[in-house]
């Protein structure tokens, strides 16, 4: 709201500097948001909040300026209008208008005197002529808006405030015609619509040089049906503003008195000196019980009694002592104020926030746990960044067409896959659905820093992913480039599926459990280099080479293999043991190693080899590795030489050699009877 | 090399002894010079030894000492250089230090998570839990329960993104986001839920149905608004909110809590300041400004020349709330803030443009360590 220091002057002496006012009322509630020097006076522009449509005006806020500096406050007093008929008003529904006064006055329509003109522009209104700009002016000064008609255009000079008639329209003052709906209100004559209540007038009965006698319109409109009309038009007026924010209902009478002392003293026309007010509800103060205990108890400072009375007064309350404190009667502009908190809210901030003391709030039981989800995505995400992945974080909502490869696979809703979550309104066809999968995301995260020659990649997001059944904390990685950088120690070496696996296997070891992996199919990964990630026999995550018709889509070049693993983090919580860890000691007996290396047909795969040896082993047997894996010279074609290095132990005793022989004969043995292989 | 003159005794010998030696820089100098002073032929004591020959015995015994003795210390000097080059000496199996190592790689934090974690931190310190929550909401837990009904202006002051398809909240109770019937004025069945949070309030609503006071406890998590990129909004950011609800909490414990957290977040001394303002769900309310953390306060064109920053909006649960999640407003009360993690990240390093944080260029994150 853009106000005039010397408009302000003209209701509190404050004879400070605009910059000083501005610096106190940032704290008492009006945020300065604007200053401009203007020849001898200043423009203030202060943030007014959604609340105090009161302080959409010169009055409003000089009151507050008032109140802030303990100066007195005095507004205009204009010469009361006796009631009477001069022009019959009929409200036909008054839940939608609670008020609506009109007077009449013969009129010369010119342009206003320089010094109106110059304040309406100053605050920002165009001066249109003296009619009109009396109608702004009141609005900027008193924050009532109001409205004249040519009263000779108006069939049968009578009034009708009644919803819009089915198929009725009406060509607005910005000249554009609109058609109204029967929840609107309108302002009518004998025959039709002239104004839409409280959101703009109507051009056929606007004030134009030839009229010659006009009404002045002061009513009160029903805030929502104002905000319903005015929003369903997409017109937002000066007057909707206010109204569909809560007008004074007592305000139409003062406001009209206002206009008609105005046009006298602008010798702009001469008013008939009644009002027509129809009125049919009429007003009634709230009063609110403040008890003086509430004050301390919610601010924790204590405000004297005499400061409580003189900030609600200075406001304009009237606060009467009643019991343990007052009861205060609330005026009519201040349509923000119900409750006592309300009223304890206007005397904390005038009285000062800067007068708080800093306390904390006492703990009164243990604290309770959190959300177990913030210790376990800590740990998860503690295990990667110490493997080189580092920390994304991208947009939840995505485009269509890059969802698409990632959706389930769903037996109702065939090929295409279950149907992302999509939004109703998006910001742009980019954010158009929820993330099924945080891969799409990472996946342009590697796109932007490829394009900004950034060859070697390793992100991670861990993040929520939707379906129409459920959100999931997933983690989500991706992995390109080298696995080994440039040194001068040795040679570099790429990425590849066994650099994802091994830190999906870590993953999974932070956990506490060991996943085993099946072959997988997904639309986004390279058949034969997929896998699904399966802890207790659960699929808890998928892991593969990127597919590069889905990493081509996203800008990624084609030579570059991308490796994406996700986990479902909620999946593996799931199977991750609770507290049933029990520590072990040391093993007191030594461990026996044996290698053994023989030569399978290569489509074995390396689980079936493991297996047939712990199925054939003794109990003694710890631990199985591989250790060499070899294709080429020396072995023929079709089969892969294998080392496998064997740990056997016992926890009663030391073994001896021949028991560990006997071992590994029978687990040679297995392997030649059970998958084909020679020793070699 | 010519053959000193054995003629100069041993105290102008040691002199000139002393002189070369300081001279001496490499190994093969070294050995030279024993040979020249000590050597078994052709040296100063050889030549010194030749040359007593003919003298007295008197003098041979006198002069024979004082050569012996320099002969003594010519070699302990000579070996004690020796040694001390020696020392200097790169063994044979020495690496070159200089090399760079062989680094593992580390990965970085994105600057959002050590903010989340920072201020995590911060709260489970003074005793809070922290909470998560479904992102997506329905109506009555994201406004309504926040005293924001249908037709409320303020829901203009946060545009929400809607569901194109509301997710039902099923025939299935398991789905639904909460086994126990909540408390208070929550519609029940579930409504559908139809739009993103627009806060993560409604994750302290949620809480506050299925709890008795008293609460403290911290909600984070991204939120949602339909707002244009720009340099400074994004339609998708991060919010902590706090909540403390029980008996006797005021405004001023809000004061001491957010003054701590501004001291633990941007520094000791940072002050904080309490503007009043406008939230449909508190009542008071205020928004709160640090003090500007590069200028301390002067004004400086980060902080617009006020000497101050807005970081948080803030105040005390409106009773409505409380009526919403069934509570006794007489008997309690409570305050709330809340603060958005990008907003702390601009301001505490400087960032100009918060979409910098979605990006995820490893040029800037690098930046941010572990």
């Amino acid at each position: 709201m853009k106000v005039l220091l010397s408009w302000i002057r003209e209701f509190v002496d404050v004879r400070e500097s605009a910059e000083d006012i501005g610096k106190l009322m940032s704290v008492r509630g009006l945020a300065l948001e604007g200053l401009e020097t203007q020849g001898d006076d200043v423009v203030m522009d202060f943030d007014v909040t959604a609340n105090r449509p009161d302080c959409l005006s010169m009055v409003g806020i000089a009151r507050e300026i008032a109140t802030a500096y303990s100066t007195p406050f005095r507004i205009p007093v204009d010469k009361a209008l006796e009631p009477g008929d001069t022009i019959p008003v009929t409200i036909e529904d008054p839940e939608l208008c609670g008020r609506y006064a009109a007077a009449v006055a013969e009129v010369t329509v010119g342009p206003s005197p320089e010094w109106m003109q110059s304040r309406l522009t100053a605050c920002g209104v165009r001066p249109i002529s003296n009619i009109v700009d009396i109608t702004n002016y009141v609005l900027l000064e008193l924050g009532h808006p109001m409205h004249a008609f040519d009263l000779d255009k108006l069939a049968g000079r009578a009034i009708k405030v009644r919803r819009a008639l089915p198929g009725e329209s009406l060509r607005t003052l910005d000249g554009t015609m609109r058609a109204l709906t029967t929840d609107m209100l309108v302002i009518a004559d004998a025959e039709r619509a002239q104004a839409i209540g409280g959101v703009m007038g109507g051009a056929d009965s606007e004030v134009s040089p030839a009229t010659k006698q006009i009404v002045f319109e002061a009513a009160w409109f029903k805030p929502a049906s104002v905000r319903a009309t005015s929003k369903k038009m997409g017109l937002r007026t000066e007057a909707s503003m206010r109204f569909e924010r809560g007008a004074d209902l007592t305000a139409p009478a003062r406001a009209m008195a206002r206009a008609c002392g105005l046009l006298a003293r602008i010798e702009a026309g001469t008013p008939t000196g009644r009002i027509a007010d129809a009125y049919p509800v009429g007003h009634a103060p709230k009063h609110v019980p403040l008890e003086r205990r509430r004050i301390s108890g919610l601010l924790g400072m204590d405000v004297p009694d005499a400061a409580v009375v003189r900030i609600l007064a200075s406001l304009g309350f009237t606060a009467r002592p009643s019991g343990d404190g007052w009861v205060v009667t609330v005026p009519g502009w201040r349509v923000d104020i119900h409750r006592p908190v309300d009223l304890i809210e206007e005397v904390g901030r005038h009285y000062g926030f800067e007068h708080l003391p800093a306390t904390f709030p006492g703990v009164q039981q243990a604290p309770a746990p959190s959300d177990p989800r913030i210790a376990r995505d800590r740990r998860i995400r503690t295990a990667l960044l110490g493997m080189g992945f580092s920390e994304a974080i991208t947009f939840a909502f995505i485009e269509a067409a890059a969802a698409e490869p990632f959706l389930r696979p769903s037996a109702v809703l065939g090929a295409g896959g279950e149907a992302p979550v999509a939004l109703a309104n998006p910001l742009s066809e980019k954010f158009a659905v929820m993330r099924p999968s945080l891969l799409p995301g990472l996946i342009d995260a590697v796109s932007h820093n490829r394009r900004h020659g950034w060859r070697d990649v390793r992100l991670f997001e861990i993040g929520t992913r939707f379906s129409p059944s459920e959100e999931s904390r997933g983690a989500g990685l991706v992995w390109t480039g080298l696995a080994t950088a440039d040194h001068w120690s040795g040679a570099r070496r790429e990425a590849d599926f066994s650099d994802l696996k091994g830190v999906v296997e870590q993953l999974a070891a932070v956990s506490l459990v060991t996943p085993s992996f099946t072959e997988a199919a997904a639309h986004y990964l390279v058949p034969g280099r997929a896998a699904n990630i399966v802890v207790n026999g659960h699929v808890v995550g998928t892991i593969g080479q990127l597919d590069s018709a889905v990493a081509g889509r996203r800008d990624l070049p084609a030579g570059d293999a991308v490796y994406v693993a996700e986990m479902n983090l909620d999946a593996l919580a799931a199977e991750t043991p609770g507290d049933t860890l029990r520590a072990t000691a040391p093993p007191k007996y030594p461990t026996v190693v044996r290698d053994v290396s023989i030569l399978v047909d290569d489509a074995l795969s390396a689980e079936a080899v493991r297996g047939t040896i712990r199925w054939a082993a003794p109990d003694t047997l710890t631990q199985v590795r591989e250790v060499d894996r070899y294709q080429g010279k020396g072995v023929a074609d079709g089969k892969v030489s294998l080392s496998f290095r064997l740990t056997f132990r016992s926890p009663e005793r030391t073994l001896t050699d021949e028991e560990v022989q006997t071992g590994m004969q029978r687990i040679i043995d297995a392997l030649i009877r059970n998958v084909n292989a020679v020793q070699r | 090399m010519s053959i000193i003159d054995p003629s100069i005794g041993p105290d102008r010998a040691r002199e000139l002894f002393r002189a070369e030696l300081a001279d001496v820089r490499t190994d093969a100098e070294l050995q030279a010079l024993r040979t020249r002073w000590v050597g078994r032929k052709g040296s100063w004591v050889t030549a010194f030894m030749d040359a007593l020959a003919t003298a007295t015995p008197e003098l041979k015994k006198t002069l024979g000492r004082g050569a012996n003795e320099l002969k003594k210390e010519v070699e302990a000097a000579i070996a004690e250089r020796q040694a001390a080059v020696a020392a200097t000496r790169r063994p044979a199996n020495a690496v070159d230090i200089t090399l760079p190592g062989r680094a593992p790689v580390l990965g970085h934090r994105h600057p959002l998570s050590l903010i989340r974690d920072e201020v995590i931190e911060i709260f489970t310190r003074l005793g809070y839990q922290v909470l998560e929550g479904p992102e997506v909401e329905d109506d009555y837990h994201n406004f309504e329960a926040l005293n924001m009904p249908e037709e409320h202006p303020a829901r203009d002051m946060q545009d929400t993104l809607y569901l194109a398809t509301p997710i039902a909240p099923a025939g299935d109770p398991a789905r639904w986001p909460l086994q126990a019937r909540p408390r208070g004025k929550a519609p029940w069945p579930p409504q559908p839920r139809t739009l993103l949070r627009t806060h993560t309030s409604a994750v302290q609503i949620r809480h506050m149905e299925t709890n008795d006071p008293p609460v403290r406890l911290v909600a984070i998590g991204p939120v949602y608004r339909k707002d244009n990129l720009d340099l400074t909004h994004t339609p998708m950011f991060h919010q902590v909110e706090g909540l403390v609800v029980g008996k006797g909490i005021t405004l001023a414990d809000l004061k001491g809590t957010l003054s701590a957290m501004a001291e633990a977040l941007f520094g000791q001394g940072t002050a904080v300041r309490f503007r009043p303002s406008f939230f449909p769900y508190t009542e008071p309310s205020a928004e709160v400004d640090i003090q500007c953390i590069k200028c301390r306060g002067a004004g400086c064109a980060m902080c617009k020349r006020t000497g101050w920053i807005e970081i948080l909006g803030s105040g005390m649960v409106h009773p409505a709330v409380f009526e919403a999640v069934g509570y006794d407003s007489d008997e309690i009360t409570g305050f709330a803030f809340g603060m958005g993690v990008e907003r702390v990240a601009l301001v505490k390093w400087g960032v100009e443009d918060i979409r910098l944080f979605y990006e995820n260029d490893l040029r800037f994150l690098e930046q941010f360590g572990l």
